[in-house]
């Protein structure tokens, strides 16, 4: 392995890179889905080869190959540089990667048990189990149910002398079920929508879930919603997110907004910019004095957490929102030092054949001081609301709507009636600085989104977001 | 490329694995470089090539699968081996009527050699002439310029046995201001047919006569969409009930409108993964044939589309349709209808509305009737007394799709292929809706 490394960095450099980085990545995925009573998909994905990374003349060219020998080394690192010298055709400068980063080191996300050796039959039982009792619900149409677990395996080398390993295991798993009837249709899911809960964990997350426990819960709610009252429509009101949803409005309207790349423009032709331009670091109220909102790549199980970033940047903890006043953003190397600041390893491909690019870590809102009962009791009137069904942002972060797969009345300080399509809308700062309670640490959970869509070539990137229900005042509900 | 026999060993290679009596192995092949800019710059550059091994093994009413990279002989052998282990550990699927019975999809031929050698010198100097087109106009060209191939190869114990290799080549550009953005989109699988300069044109004029929008307050428009954000429509539609997994399921669009008139008799849908007009691949990951599938005729929704396994269900035969190796059957070479319109004859008929570029962050708000939420983006302007009077900020809609498209009131006799990055590609027309209902407004 090492000879292959550098291979490619010793190449690199007689033709003409300045820098050059490797990653080899090893990626082995055993994913199960049960739909309906069947089992939908039964397989184990493996994914071998690797990506060089190249500036000539401070431009840079990335090739790949899934052919992991000496030869094809040299192909690709000569492709790379003449990739990066074709780019040198429209360059407004040299990219400057800032001090040099010289990691060392191996890493392994802690876990209890390793997921793959769990036998598959336990792990079918456990999801038929779960799809049974959901089964045994009356008015529930259909059934979902998976388990995905990732070991990926990577090894960065860069001339600059870095040289890390990392073995990163992920576990995710989750049930829905689905109503029809009274011309609706209504899903509920558990622990997460979109699929499934995923962490960086063993089997041990898993088992905690207890997924056939909670599935009769499941099904009954998404039964009852069929006949739940709408939400009220277009009216103003105080609303209490749940941690799960709050996770998604994190993610959207803050975790996307403070990627520098997409800041300075990176992204401006695929899902947009930022409202969050550089003027405003350090000088801009974001949020309301009660949040405080932190990037970190320490916190297991959240998605985002790894020993060092695809540039080889230990992982840290960085304050993005302090007391409400923004503070910081997701950096790679060059953009950091284009603002005079160092990385703060927030990069990462996702897979080999992928440029690392800004990505989330784990950017979660900080516990507050509120217990749920008694943030609930203090709320005379308003919607307590959970679980993500749809989302929807614009191209600067700013305008969103949300839907939420369940809701509940609240009235003087109890909550109150079902409510079914249950919707908010608002714009970024205005919602955050209406926000004044946030739950204490007993309500917080790092949630995690393993489906986050960002450059071209798309690249889907796996997050945390750690989260407590929170409070909002006098924000829009019921949009139709 | 790896080229056909290449394929063809691999698959044979695979299927020649002990134990295995029942099996389909599908290998996919890509090369796909990209050179990519912001602010007038080059910011990326790229080129990769991975070919994936699909296989699915079968034991009676189970399947077990496995997917490798590793094409060696011990990769392949690994694969097979843990694709059969998984089949043994699967319970019997009573739905499952085996592989499906090959047919014999059409040759088309999308393999275009210029294409495929397309070098990042020469997306370079095309990407460098869209900025300094953009920068003569005071504004910054983002996007991309991008080139490829993709093989596709199925091979089964039942006999299906399909090779089909085509070429891509796209560009994006999106031409930005201080308050402004405009942006087109040209793809083909002929690199020749990528107009680069008429693109930038495109995206720049717009972004030029964006500048300064004002507010309008939200509410119900008669809206002019260009074929970019009917490509939207169609891909929502697509995803939210356009398979017959979805139908079956209750959640589709579809349900209850199936043999209904749910659109206005000018729109029609088809699917068509042999037409040279759209981004053809004309059999699925199964192997099948991928049918010529009428989804909307004149306004009549139709049957949706199916693999093996949903067809099997209804005892139908498959229409060609599942997308991927695993997944619900999806229908992703759509075409629509042109009509007898055009963009000006729209706008020019129009006493007070909105003209719409394209969509942004699509979501489904309902399944029933294909509600979504998005914004407008790149290019949306008043329209009063039949023509553009200024330029509006971005707007937020909340919208059924099915009943938008049941209200048309115009269809434009030109329509545009809009290739999307995952292989989903549309040809479509622009469209004048007589009510569209917009519920907020950005910044």
């Amino acid at each position: 392995m090492d000879d292959l490394l550098s291979r490619a960095l010793d190449l690199a450099e007689v033709r003409g890179a300045g820098y050059a980085d490797i990653r080899i990545v090893r990626t082995v995925q055993e994913r199960i889905s049960l739909r309906n009573g069947v089992v939908d998909t039964l397989s184990v994905d493996e994914s071998l080869g690797f990506g060089v990374r190249v500036l000539v003349n401070g431009c840079w060219g990335f090739a790949s190959s899934h052919d992991l020998t000496g030869k094809e080394i040299d192909r690709i690192t000569a492709l790379a540089v003449d990739i990066a010298k074709a780019s040198g055709t429209l360059s407004k400068g040299a990219v400057d990667l800032g001090p040099p980063v010289t990691s060392r080191g191996t890493y392994t996300t802690p876990i209890e048990e390793d997921p793959f050796t769990i036998s598959t039959d336990h792990k079918l039982a456990l999801l038929m189990d779960a799809d049974q009792r959901m089964a045994a619900v009356k008015g529930v149409r259909s059934r979902q149910g998976n388990m995905v677990f990732i070991k990926e395996e990577k090894t960065f080398a860069n001339s600059e002398g870095a040289h890390v390993e990392q073995t990163v295991y992920e576990a995710g798993g989750g049930i829905a079920a689905n109503a029809v009837g009274n011309n609706e249709i209504q899903r509920r899911s558990y622990p997460q929508s979109m699929g499934r809960q995923q962490g960086c964990a063993g089997w041990e997350y898993i088992t905690a879930m207890d997924l056939p426990g909670n599935a009769e819960r499941v099904a009954t709610e998404a039964v009852a919603l069929l006949t739940a009252d709408p939400c009220p429509s277009g009216i103003v009101t105080d609303i209490i997110i749940g941690g799960a949803q709050l996770a998604l409005q994190i993610h959207e309207s803050c975790g996307h907004a403070i990627e520098l790349d997409r800041v300075l423009g990176a992204e401006a032709a695929y899902a947009g910019t930022s409202f969050l331009t550089t003027d405003k670091l350090n000088n801009f109220r974001y949020a309301s004095d009660v949040v405080n909102i932190t990037a970190d790549s320490l916190r297991v199980p959240g998605l985002g957490t790894y020993g060092w970033d695809d540039e080889g940047v230990p992982s840290q903890s960085t304050p993005i929102v302090t007391n409400g006043e923004f503070v910081g953003y997701l950096m790679s190397r060059e953009t950091a030092t284009g603002l005079g600041l160092t990385s703060n390893g927030c990069v990462r491909a996702a897979s080999w054949n992928r440029i690392p690019m800004i990505r989330m870590t784990n950017v979660s809102i900080e516990p507050g001081t509120w217990k749920l009962d008694d943030l609930i009791a203090d709320t005379d009137d308003g919607i307590f609301l959970e679980m993500n069904r749809s989302w929807s942002i614009d191209d600067k972060r700013y305008n969103f709507q949300f839907g939420a797969e369940v809701g509940y009345e609240i009235k003087n300080g109890k909550l109150g009636r079902l409510l079914r399509n249950t919707t908010y809308t608002g714009i970024t700062p205005e919602f955050w600085n209406s926000c004044d309670a946030v739950c204490d640490a007993d309500h917080w959970q790092m949630w995690g989104t393993p489906n986050c869509g960002k450059g071209q070539p798309g690249q889907i990137g796996h997050t945390g977001h750690g989260a407590a229900p929170a409070r909002f005042r006098n924000v829009r509900v019921g949009v139709l | 490329m790896i080229g056909r026999d290449r394929c063809e060993a691999v698959l044979s290679q695979t299927l020649d694995q002990p134990n295995i009596r029942e099996a389909d192995a599908y290998l996919s092949v890509q090369d796909l470089s990209l050179t990519r800019f912001a602010s007038n710059d080059i910011h990326q550059n790229v080129s990769h090539g991975n070919a994936q091994l699909h296989i699915r093994v079968v034991v009676g009413q189970r399947q077990g699968r496995a997917t490798t990279n590793d094409l060696s002989d011990g990769g392949i052998q690994k694969a097979a081996k843990l694709a059969h282990q998984n089949a043994l550990l699967m319970p019997e699927d009573p739905d499952f009527n085996g592989l499906p019975i090959p047919g014999s999809p059409p040759q088309v031929a999308t393999h275009d050699s210029d294409t495929e050698s397309y070098g990042p010198a020469s997306r370079s100097q095309v990407v460098a002439s869209v900025c300094r087109l953009a920068e003569a106009s005071g504004l910054e060209a983002s996007g991309f310029f991008r080139n490829g191939t993709q093989e596709t190869a199925v091979l089964s114990t039942k006999g299906a046995r399909a090779y089909h290799a085509g070429t891509f080549a796209g560009l994006l550009v999106m031409a930005i201001s201080n308050t402004s953005a405009g942006w087109s989109k040209g793809g083909s699988w002929r690199v020749e047919d990528i107009d680069s300069g008429a693109l930038a044109t495109e995206a720049v004029d717009k972004a030029l006569r964006g500048q300064n929008p004002r507010t309008v307050e939200p509410g119900e428009y008669t809206v002019v969409l260009d074929p970019y954000a009917v490509d939207d429509m169609l891909g929502s539609l697509s995803l939210y009930g356009m398979g017959a997994q979805a139908v079956q399921e209750e959640r589709s669009w579809m349900n209850g409108l199936i043999g209904e008139r749910a659109m206005s008799p000018q729109i029609s849908i088809w699917d068509d993964g042999a037409d040279l007009e759209g981004w053809p691949v004309p059999f699925d990951a199964e192997g099948v044939p991928r049918q010529h599938t009428q989804l909307i005729q004149e306004g009549v929704v139709l049957d949706p589309v199916h693999n093996s396994y949903t067809a099997g269900k209804e005892g139908r035969r498959s229409t060609g349709h599942q997308f991927a190796f695993t997944g619900p059957p999806v229908a992703s070479n759509l075409f629509m209808q042109t009509g007898d319109s055009s963009l000006e004859k729209m706008i020019a008929s129009t006493q007070r509305g909105l003209y719409i570029t394209r969509f942004h962050y699509t979501r489904l708000v309902h399944n029933r009737n294909c509600v979504m939420t998005g914004m407008t983006r790149d290019g949306t302007f008043l329209i009063e007394d039949g023509q553009l009077s200024y330029p509006v900020k971005d707007l937020r809609f909340t919208q059924s799709y099915v009943e938008a498209l049941a209200g048309v009131e115009a269809v434009g006799s030109q329509s545009k292929l809009v290739l999307n990055e995952v292989g989903f590609a549309t040809k479509v027309p622009a469209l004048k809706i007589g009510r569209f209902n917009f519920t907020g407004v950005t910044v």
